[in-house]
């Protein structure tokens, strides 16, 4: 009776354990990172949402059709609200401390119209590309106008051209970097003083193949009304820590969507593996529309596709994976701008009008943390950190890479090889080979070298003895027929 | 001893062709068991060579390994060739038996074992620089298989060199016919079933 009982009692605990909800923490997206063979591997979720904010929860009304968004070095957060025409300034509390609704403009008030890029200097000037207006507004912290920058002009720009700047952005000499839309020669940069010095970094032109053959065979009339091959035109910009300007191109076409180029307009995005910086590997590629830089060479590419964050480091190796369109609180419908402030990373969704925080989980900053020393090049101390995020999710190769390569210079060699090839670093792997051989051989040296020589010592003396018993016999059958 | 012999016989295959496949047809010095043996020799070295070669020069994905693919990759080419091989001859003036071709195209197969064992053995120690040894190695076992080939066609049929480069493309356009034929076949067989199937269930369902 009573060991029935105590089974029936055993049985209604386990249904109720079993039946109860999953942790209130679960994610309304799933992390992954992709493998060396290009498969999707689930790793664990490296930011969580944290909180939401909307016009309305800052008391300032709602947000209409937001189009960027910046977070300055002092931790605020620039809206650029463009269906209101003005700018919301959001504390690191999310309290909005100011709003710049237009400027005055040499005694005249003036607004913004549709504006779609906004970037904030380290000395808090605010540069908006007032798209609609057609020029790049400069306004000081204060909200007086400091400079406006009009068309670029110039001999080498054709009397049709048309100047609707969308991104703006500002390196550290000054320069400005405009992308315009429906400008194919790449992006316009003006000086300091606001005067248009050239264009840099144009995208090659792209086109099919049965495009080509058609258009080499149809008539000259024909062919005028065929699309024209151009280069693809950027769609976004950022500026990293050196100077170097970081580039997306949404075209699905585009086998090199993310670009990072050097002052003088040249692509040095390091690339590791078979991608780039490509995002989702799949059939349906991720069409990339925001970038954001942040320290130790990290940048985070916003895809319009699936409404995904991912994150690269300097080499290219896709660090984790945020965000999901959807409709949970922590995914999005239309996000449009990703900026990034420490370990937490913010999101602004144009239809909901809304901004998304994500917070770092351990595995995130674990993260975060060993790949900053691993990019410094202070391996041993990454390798620690690697090891952490190793027990949190044993698939991550590039904590592999990272240990092993930290072994690779303290010589344990045999130990980084089987590292390497676990995270799958041939070039590495090749390296560790190199010195385990080199040092297996001088060990070993004198064992295979005894060997060897009393191998050949045992072949001489059986030939040798072979050969004068075989010359007996003969001399035996010589004297015989004598 | 006899064991010994035949190794030695088909390794004098491989370092004189001419005279080697001469043997082999006029002197019935061939065995279809020897043959065989290479066929099933390289479908096992190729397994080995996916699995164990060297991890700097082996970009296999280790969960699509499957040792039954080794007989869609080696036994069904080489029982095709065969086939292709005998179809056309016969049409082209060869002299060759089915047995002959058999026997010819297993002894040509030899330096893939030959040099793919100590290629797999190197791979493991070489690094990425010296991976170009590898890749040679592997270059010279498949232009040695095709010589082989080549004078095995030659001997066997007794062609001149010009036939015999012809017959020798033919034969892989025939390959390719071959398995066309097989791709109809097998899918209007599915047709037939089908039809046949759906009617039984007519019937069934309103009897």
């Amino acid at each position: 009776m009573i060991i029935k009982r105590s089974i029936l009692i055993l049985a209604a605990v386990m249904i109720v354990a079993f039946l109860s909800p999953k942790s209130a923490h679960a994610s309304p997206y799933e992390g992954y990172v992709y493998s060396y063979w290009g498969d999707a591997v689930k790793s664990p979720i490296a930011y969580l949402p944290s909180r939401t904010i909307t016009g309305q929860e800052m008391g300032i009304g709602p947000l209409t059709t937001p189009t960027d968004m910046f977070a300055a070095p002092d931790g605020n957060l620039y809206i650029l609200d463009s269906g209101n025409g003005r700018i919301v300034v959001l504390n690191s509390e999310w309290k909005a401390i100011r709003q710049y609704q237009g400027f005055d403009n040499n005694g005249k008030q003036d607004t913004f119209n549709k504006p779609e890029g906004i970037f904030v200097t380290g000395a808090g000037h605010i540069y908006v590309a007032d798209t609609e207006n057609r020029r790049v507004v400069v306004l000081d912290g204060s909200g007086a106008l400091i400079r406006e920058i009009g068309a670029p002009k110039s001999e080498v720009l054709s009397d049709k051209f048309e100047y609707i700047p969308r991104k703006v952005i500002v390196d550290k000499a000054g320069r400005i970097y405009v992308v315009a839309r429906g400008v194919f020669d790449g992006i316009i940069e003006f000086d300091s003083e606001g005067d248009f010095t050239g264009f840099i970094g144009t995208n090659p032109v792209q086109f099919d193949p049965v495009d080509l053959f058609w258009k080499t065979v149809s008539t000259k009339e024909q062919r005028e009304k065929m699309i024209r091959f151009v280069p693809i035109e950027f769609n976004n910009v950022d500026v990293d820590a050196d100077g170097f300007i970081f580039t997306t191109t949404a075209d699905k076409q585009t086998s090199i969507p993310v670009k990072r180029l050097n002052p003088s307009g040249i692509d040095v995005l390091r690339m590791n593996g078979d991608w780039g910086p490509i995002g989702d590997l799949t059939r349906n590629p991720s069409a990339f529309i925001d970038i954001d830089v942040s320290g130790n060479g990290v940048y985070r590419t916003l895809d319009s596709t699936r409404g995904r964050i991912f994150t690269y480091n300097e080499d290219g190796n896709l660090l984790y994976v945020v965000g999901q369109v959807g409709n949970q609180r922590g995914t999005f419908k239309n996000p449009i701008a990703i900026e990034s402030f420490g370990n937490r990373i913010f999101a602004l969704d144009r239809d909901l009008g809304m901004i998304t925080e994500f917070t770092a989980t351990k595995f995130g900053s674990l993260v975060n943390e060993a790949n900053g020393l691993y990019s410094i090049g202070k391996h041993d101390d990454a390798a620690k950190i690697w090891e952490q995020v190793l027990r949190l999710d044993a698939n991550y190769e590039m904590a592999y890479v990272g240990i092993g390569k930290s072994m690779l210079r303290k010589g344990e060699y045999k130990q980084a090889m089987t590292y390497l090839k676990l995270g799958s670093d041939r070039e590495y792997y090749s390296k560790a080979l190199t010195k385990y051989r080199r040092e297996y051989m001088r060990e070993n040296f004198g064992t295979y070298m005894t060997i060897l020589i009393a191998f050949i010592a045992v072949v001489v003396a059986m030939r040798r003895g072979l050969r004068s018993r075989r010359g007996g016999m003969k001399q035996n059958a010589v004297s015989q027929g004598h | 001893m006899q064991f010994l012999k035949d190794i030695k016989y088909t390794l004098h295959v491989a370092f004189h062709p001419f005279d080697g496949f001469w043997d082999l047809k006029y002197e019935n010095k061939g065995k279809l068991r020897v043959a065989l043996a290479i066929l099933l020799g390289v479908t096992v070295m190729m397994i080995l060579k996916r699995q164990y070669s060297g991890y700097v020069v082996n970009f296999n994905y280790p969960l699509d390994l499957n040792s039954i693919n080794e007989l869609k990759y080696i036994v069904f080419p080489f029982l095709l060739w065969c086939v292709a091989n005998w179809s056309l001859t016969t049409l082209m003036d060869g002299e060759g038996k089915f047995k002959e071709i058999v026997i010819a195209t297993g002894y040509a197969m030899l330096p893939l074992i030959l040099l793919y064992l100590p290629n797999l053995l190197l791979s493991n120690v070489i690094t990425l620089r010296e991976a170009s040894f590898y890749y040679l190695l592997e270059s010279v076992a498949a232009l040695w298989f095709v010589w082989l080939m080549f004078i095995g066609t030659m001997t066997v049929h007794q062609y001149t060199v010009m036939k015999t480069i012809v017959t020798m493309l033919l034969t892989i356009v025939v390959m390719g016919v071959i398995i066309f034929l097989g791709l109809l076949f097998f899918s209007l067989i599915q047709q037939i079933v089908g039809f046949v199937y759906t009617i039984y269930q007519e019937l069934s369902l309103r009897a």
